[in-house]
């Protein structure tokens, strides 16, 4: 009786130490990317996430990633993670998110992050992004400053996030032009033009040469390709750089704004490590680090720079004011009233471009 | 208005070329009597190769040349299946597609991002003094330059010379031509080759000269959209170079409407203009098989040859 009690209790031992042995071993991290990590745009973002997350808790954590994950193969590849062991996985991209949804209600013990949609749930799916929009305003407000008044854009698709970010831009530009005392047209500082894409090398050439041509005096690319700003330079304009750093492809690039993923891929990891994961809606700015800006090009004025700076210390300390009213549409109509401020919800569905910009939202 | 109107002609040359080439390399290939829809292939390998041997040798000629080299080869394994071994040519040439596609992407990878030396466009002393038609014609870069002239000496070497009739007979009758002593199979051989060579001259027109740099299927479908030119232009160069002007005007013109804010409904109707006619010349020469031989489709295209014993 005493040796069978024996024998089972080390059976319950042994059990317990094969369940218990994952737990003490890595945490494995997975991300599923929309493209190639060198793409220089949106997957060479976030990949310069995941080599910061791996320089920050390296020892701890055991990463794997997926290139060109498509919306057609990404439940088959977010499906492979969850079934070899990953504890959280990383869909990085906005057709990742119906896949990440119907793999989530399959895993419910493995965390799921999403980037760039609105869907969650309440157990183990959340979704992040952040606030580029304030980089943009940033970028916008040096070129004021500096006095490119005649800005001309390579426009992505029209949906809200460029739409926010063309206005936010516009809102940065025509502040910098007036504190510059610069004479404008307040109904066209900034003409947008919808390449229709994400990316699209050939066309977003074609479209800042046409821009550059029409004698635009800056060129604000938007494009996950540093194509535009790269055409811009070839035809002696300078250029403002979008995703990642573009000076090497396009060194007329005055400034960049850039995705900063890798602090919430630390800050995600840690959470789900400690056991502290909680599916929420993440969406950071400057006063997390969510997004950063470029090295200035050296004929930034210091003067300028410290004006920049300074904007960009109150977006640190969450002081986000670019979307308070008073600000007009298009039409000179008042959208949002002096004293108001948009809300993240009114952000999220921005469908409307403010008084400054010249082009409109293809129906 | 004047500097418009060149502005918007000088772009149609500048975004059109890379597609003119690899039509007309498609032609002779399809003259020949050999489908090869591995266009788009061939130009990312020829991208691809322009820019690594540009890359390598430091010198810009000889990444054209090897880009045309190394795609004229990269052809010739359509030629194998479709020629030597007679397989299905639509197979093999979508086949020769993906594997491009593929190839050039796994090949390309150190590449991406890489700066390297460019062809910088220069004015054409003294025909660049005319007034607009220079302006328009002759201040680009020296990838363009030789489109000038292989478009007529292709027209001559089809219609008005000895070769060009051997070929065209090899395309509509190889077992006559074999009879009369035309080479037929080495002749597609050849013709395969060259159009190959001239997709990756396209391709090395995007990556030395377009859009400077390696970027991952940088062709963006202008290999189909050349494939779609040879039937709207009826296997006929002069009216590729029209076709090809068409498809780079109408998508210059849709971007400067909309830079400048003029508004133009038919923008979608516009770019959907070159496809829709396209599909009407398709419709005509497989309804009426004269309208076939007025379009001028080589009767053999697509057919393997095989000698009759």
């Amino acid at each position: 009786m005493r040796k069978k009690f024996i024998f089972l209790m080390l059976m319950v031992l042994g059990i317990g130490l094969l369940i218990s042995a994952p737990a003490l071993a890595k945490t494995k991290v997975a991300f599923a990317l929309l493209w190639t990590i060198d793409d220089m745009g949106w997957t060479t973002a976030h990949y310069r996430g995941i080599e910061y997350l791996k320089e920050q808790l390296g020892d701890q954590i055991e990463v794997s990633y997926t290139e060109k994950v498509l919306a057609a193969n990404a439940e088959q590849v977010l499906r492979g993670y969850a079934k070899a062991g990953y504890n959280i996985i990383f869909a990085t991209t906005f057709e990742h998110m119906d896949p990440t949804m119907i793999v989530s209600r399959d895993f419910p013990n493995v965390v799921f992050e999403h980037c760039s949609g609105y869907k969650k749930n309440d157990k183990n799916m959340g979704n992040y992004f952040m606030r580029m929009y304030q980089a943009e305003y940033l970028a916008g407000y040096m070129a004021g400053l500096m006095g490119y008044k005649n800005v001309g854009t390579v426009a992505t698709q029209p949906i809200p996030e460029p739409i926010r970010g063309i206005n936010a831009f516009t809102i940065g530009l025509k502040k910098g032009l007036s504190e510059a005392g610069i004479d404008h047209d307040p109904q066209k500082v900034n003409t947008i033009v919808w390449l229709k894409s994400w990316r699209d090398a050939t066309n977003e050439t074609l479209l800042a040469e046409t821009l550059a041509g029409r004698g635009h005096d800056l060129i604000r690319q938007m494009a996950d390709t540093p194509e535009s700003a790269a055409a811009a330079c070839r035809k002696g304009v300078p250029s403002i750089g979008y995703g990642i750093d573009v000076g090497t492809q396009a060194q007329c690039a005055l400034i960049s704004t850039e995705w900063n993923w890798g602090v919430y891929y630390v800050d995600a990891v840690k959470r789900s490590m400690a056991g502290a994961w909680q599916p929420a809606e993440v969406w950071w700015g400057f006063e997390k680090q969510g997004v950063k800006l470029g090295p200035f090009h050296a004929s930034v004025t210091d003067e300028v720079r410290q004006k920049v700076l300074a904007e960009k210390a109150k977006l640190e300390m969450g002081v986000d004011n670019i979307f308070a009213g008073p600000i007009n549409n298009q039409l000179g109509k008042e959208v949002i009233v002096a004293g108001q401020k948009a809300s993240d919800q009114d952000l999220l569905t921005m469908r409307w471009l403010v008084e400054g910009v010249a082009g409109k939202i293809p129906d | 208005m004047e500097s418009a109107v060149i502005f918007v002609a000088k772009i149609t040359i500048t975004s059109s070329m890379a597609v003119l080439y690899a039509t007309i390399g498609e032609i002779f290939t399809e003259r020949s009597g050999v489908l090869n829809l591995g266009v788009e292939g061939m130009m990312l390998v020829g991208a691809l190769t322009a820019f690594a041997a540009t890359d390598c040798f430091q010198s810009l000629w000889v990444g054209v040349l090897f880009a045309m080299l190394i795609s004229g080869i990269f052809a010739l394994i359509h030629g194998f299946f479709a020629i030597t071994f007679r397989v299905n040519q639509v197979v093999s040439g979508l086949a020769l597609t993906l594997f491009g596609i593929g190839l050039s992407d796994f090949l390309g990878r150190p590449f991406i991002g890489k700066v390297s030396l460019k062809f910088e466009p220069f004015g054409l002393f003294p025909l660049d003094k005319i007034p607009v038609v220079g302006q328009i014609l002759f201040t680009h870069s020296a990838l363009v330059y030789p489109a000038y002239l292989l478009v007529p000496l292709a027209y001559v070497f089809l219609y008005k010379t000895r070769y060009g009739l051997q070929l065209r007979a090899v395309g509509e009758n190889p077992s006559a031509a074999d009879t009369v002593g035309i080479p037929v199979f080495p002749m597609r051989y050849l013709y395969t080759f060259i159009g190959g060579a001239l997709a990756g001259l396209g391709g090395a027109y995007l990556s030395l000269a377009y859009t400077p740099g390696w970027k991952e299927q940088m062709t963006g479908g202008q290999g189909w959209i050349a494939i779609a030119l040879v039937i709207f232009s009826m296997w006929d160069p002069l009216k590729a170079l029209g076709g090809a002007l068409l498809f780079g005007f109408i998508n210059a013109f849709q971007f400067y409407c909309q830079a400048a804010g003029l508004t133009l409904i038919p923008s979608y109707v516009l770019r959907m203009l070159p496809y829709l006619f396209t599909i009407v010349v398709l419709i005509v020469i497989t309804r009426w098989e004269a309208a076939k031989k007025r379009v001028g489709a080589p009767a053999a295209l697509g057919i393997p040859f095989e000698r009759e014993q």
